[in-house]
């Protein structure tokens, strides 16, 4: 049974620049609880422990969303993200699990999965179903993909999640990721993508045609850049496609409630996500890129390049604005 | 130093020890008595036959016999360890600079030596063990105690590093959460506020990058122009030690009331590579520690 993973509550929180209520995520697991999704994601954009100056403050703590939430669903699972680097486990772990979340993901970038095997065997060995995630999946080849989810799996992780943080993949790209994986790794496989190039949905539902057991979605599409996979389109195309999936009319409503209350802050597919996109550069820099090119009064385009260029991984914002300093003195 | 070198031995033969010894080894001011691991075919020890005149493998067990040839020692083992290695060293009256991330000792910032009364490196309860923190801890703490002087009614202190994924071993890399919680605990210690974040990056771009520390501090009331001067202060007090370390985007406001300033540390390549900054920071400011306090605490002897 394939799993519809909702993060309209955590990436789409980027944005909102880290904003999100608990009125609303009360508002929204309600809906949620009635839509057929297998979980729910809640929190800051980079997860547990990330409200920072350095990513965005969050308007409310991790521990008032996820009890705003935890009060709310009882049939879909509370998820939350966590970085190790930004989150630990004594700080946001063990506050999470004593406050019932179900479903953790520990993410790491793409090559440093070893960051996370303190945090996977902490939480396997309280029977918490955990996925590992690997951030900026398109930065590694394919047998080093397998390698370090291998690192995952082996820690205790029950699924591997690739996440195509800067919307860099093309459909065949899924394709052959979700394949080499299942095959060599025998864990779960999950796919989250975003829609830097325009293809988020097509390629949820191409990792979901060849056995990614997780589909990350978000209503409206809400999340970093240009946002993520539709998800309620994700769920009309499986159905299309004969695949199993929550009801259509269950998951509408999120995204009714997503258009109504968000009106002003859905993603879309601009000339600068286009730029991340084509860059591979992660789609939460978006804000940080757009300000810093027009305060130092240079090219974006040059800009989102340069740090392609200097292969940036998530969490590297402070880095933004020296790389502005160094065009704008070209 | 008009004096005799200091005569210290060294715990540890991993990549922080072999760089700590190429280093003391080219520094008049020491001279390394006893490099001790725990494997005779260790390349570390191998390293330095005929340069060092006791390499031994029979860990801390076959130093303590000879440890008064000393007059303090470097661990550069591990926190698990290093509260077994001080029990002993500390009867035998010996000082130690402690780079594991154990916190046995007290946190030590050479950069705020005589800045911060906590930690004077003179008139300490003997013998000393000085905490090194981390890199993070020791790239960042100066500058947001320079910020801390400047500053009205501080409200929060962030200091966020990314570091060379090449640069972090399995140690630092397992250890990820005791970084955090060390980094925050140092940075309350030096700017007096209770509410502090650390934050880590590793990066495995090729080639590395080097070290960078950002802090962020909120605040009341600040001067910009005093606090850049402040920051430039203590980067050339550390650059004495560190000369890679610039202050690579100085204090600007980021929204109001918010201000940032970030730090690029280049190693100085004794061993470790010009990215592995980090290593670099810790490593310096741990001879830098051992010069001040070995020559504080002979000078108090000659007195008494």
């Amino acid at each position: 049974m394939l799993q519809v993973y909702d993060v309209t509550l955590r990436d789409g929180n980027h944005a909102l620049r880290h904003g999100l209520t608990s009125d609303f995520v009360r508002a929204y697991c309600s809906l949620a609880e009635r839509s057929g999704v297998w979980a729910v994601e809640v929190g800051h954009g980079n997860g547990l422990g990330a409200s920072s100056f350095l990513v965005g403050k969050s308007r409310e703590n991790d521990a008032s969303l996820l009890l705003a939430a935890r009060e709310t669903l009882t049939n879909v699972k509370l998820a939350v993200h966590a970085i190790p680097g930004f989150a630990t486990i004594k700080r946001d772990l063990v506050p999470a699990l004593e406050l019932g979340v179900d479903v953790f993901r520990i993410a790491t970038h793409v090559s440093e999965a070893t960051l996370a095997r303190k945090h996977i065997e902490f939480l396997a060995e309280r029977n918490a179903t955990v996925h590992g995630v690997l951030m900026m999946s398109h930065m590694s080849d394919i047998p080093a993909l397998v390698q370090q989810a291998q690192i995952l799996k082996v820690s205790g992780a029950s699924t591997v999640v690739l996440m195509d943080s800067a919307g860099h993949f093309v459909p065949t790209d899924v394709r052959e990721r979700v394949l080499a994986l299942r095959e060599s790794l025998g864990v779960e496989v999950g796919f989250h993508a975003h829609n830097n190039l325009g293809v988020g949905v097509e390629n949820a539902v191409r990792a979901a045609e060849n056995g990614a057991r997780v589909i990350d979605g978000a209503a409206m599409g809400l999340g970093a850049g240009s946002g993520n996979a539709q998800l309620e389109c994700v769920v009309a195309n499986l159905g299309r496609l004969g695949l199993s999936h929550p009801p259509l009319a269950g998951v509408l409503p999120l995204s009714e409630a997503v258009q109504g209350e968000f009106a002003d802050s859905l993603p879309r597919v601009t000339a600068s996500s286009v730029e991340s996109g084509e860059a591979g550069v992660f789609s939460g820099y978006a804000p940080q890129v757009e300000d810093l090119a027009r305060a130092f009064g240079i090219s974006r385009s040059e800009l989102w390049a340069e740090m392609g260029k200097r292969r940036l991984v998530a969490g590297q914002e402070s880095m933004i604005r020296e790389i502005a300093q160094d065009l704008m003195n070209l | 130093m008009p004096n005799d070198p200091v005569r210290v031995a060294v715990l540890g033969t991993g990549n922080i020890g072999v760089d700590l010894c190429e280093r003391l080894l080219r520094d008049p001011d020491f001279e390394v008595v006893a490099l001790v691991g725990r494997r005779a075919e260790s390349p570390g020890l191998r390293r330095f036959e005929n340069r060092i005149p006791m390499l031994l493998s029979g860990g801390i067990e076959e130093f303590l016999p000879v440890c008064q040839r000393v007059e303090g020692v470097f661990d550069a083992t591990s926190a698990f360890d290093h509260l077994r290695h001080w029990t002993a060293l500390r009867e035998h009256g010996l000082w130690v600079i402690d780079l594991t991330p154990s916190r046995v000792g007290d946190a030590m910032v050479p950069a705020l030596a005589g800045r911060i009364s906590e930690m004077q490196m003179e008139n300490r309860a003997q013998p000393a063990n000085f905490s090194m923190v981390t890199c993070g801890g020791q790239s960042a703490a100066g500058i947001a105690f320079a910020i801390s002087q400047r500053a009205e009614n501080i409200a929060e202190v962030e200091v966020s590093s990314s570091i060379a994924a090449l640069s972090a071993g399995p140690a630092t890399r397992a250890n990820i959460d005791e970084y955090i919680e060390t980094t925050e605990s140092v940075i309350a210690q030096v700017t007096g506020c209770p509410v502090t974040k650390a934050i880590l990056v590793l990066n495995p771009a090729d080639p590395p990058v080097m070290m960078r520390t950002t802090v962020t501090v909120k605040a009341e009331r600040f001067d910009l122009g005093s606090i850049t001067e402040g920051c430039e202060d203590i980067a050339s007090a550390i650059r004495k030690w560190v000369p890679g370390y610039a202050i690579s985007v100085p204090a600007h406001e980021v929204s109001s009331g918010v201000l940032s300033v970030t730090a690029k540390v280049t190693g100085s390549g004794y061993y470790l590579p010009p990215y592995a900054g980090n290593l670099d920071i810790i490593n310096a400011a741990a001879v830098e520690t051992a010069r001040v306090h070995a020559e504080a605490t002979r000078s108090n002897s000659a007195r008494n």
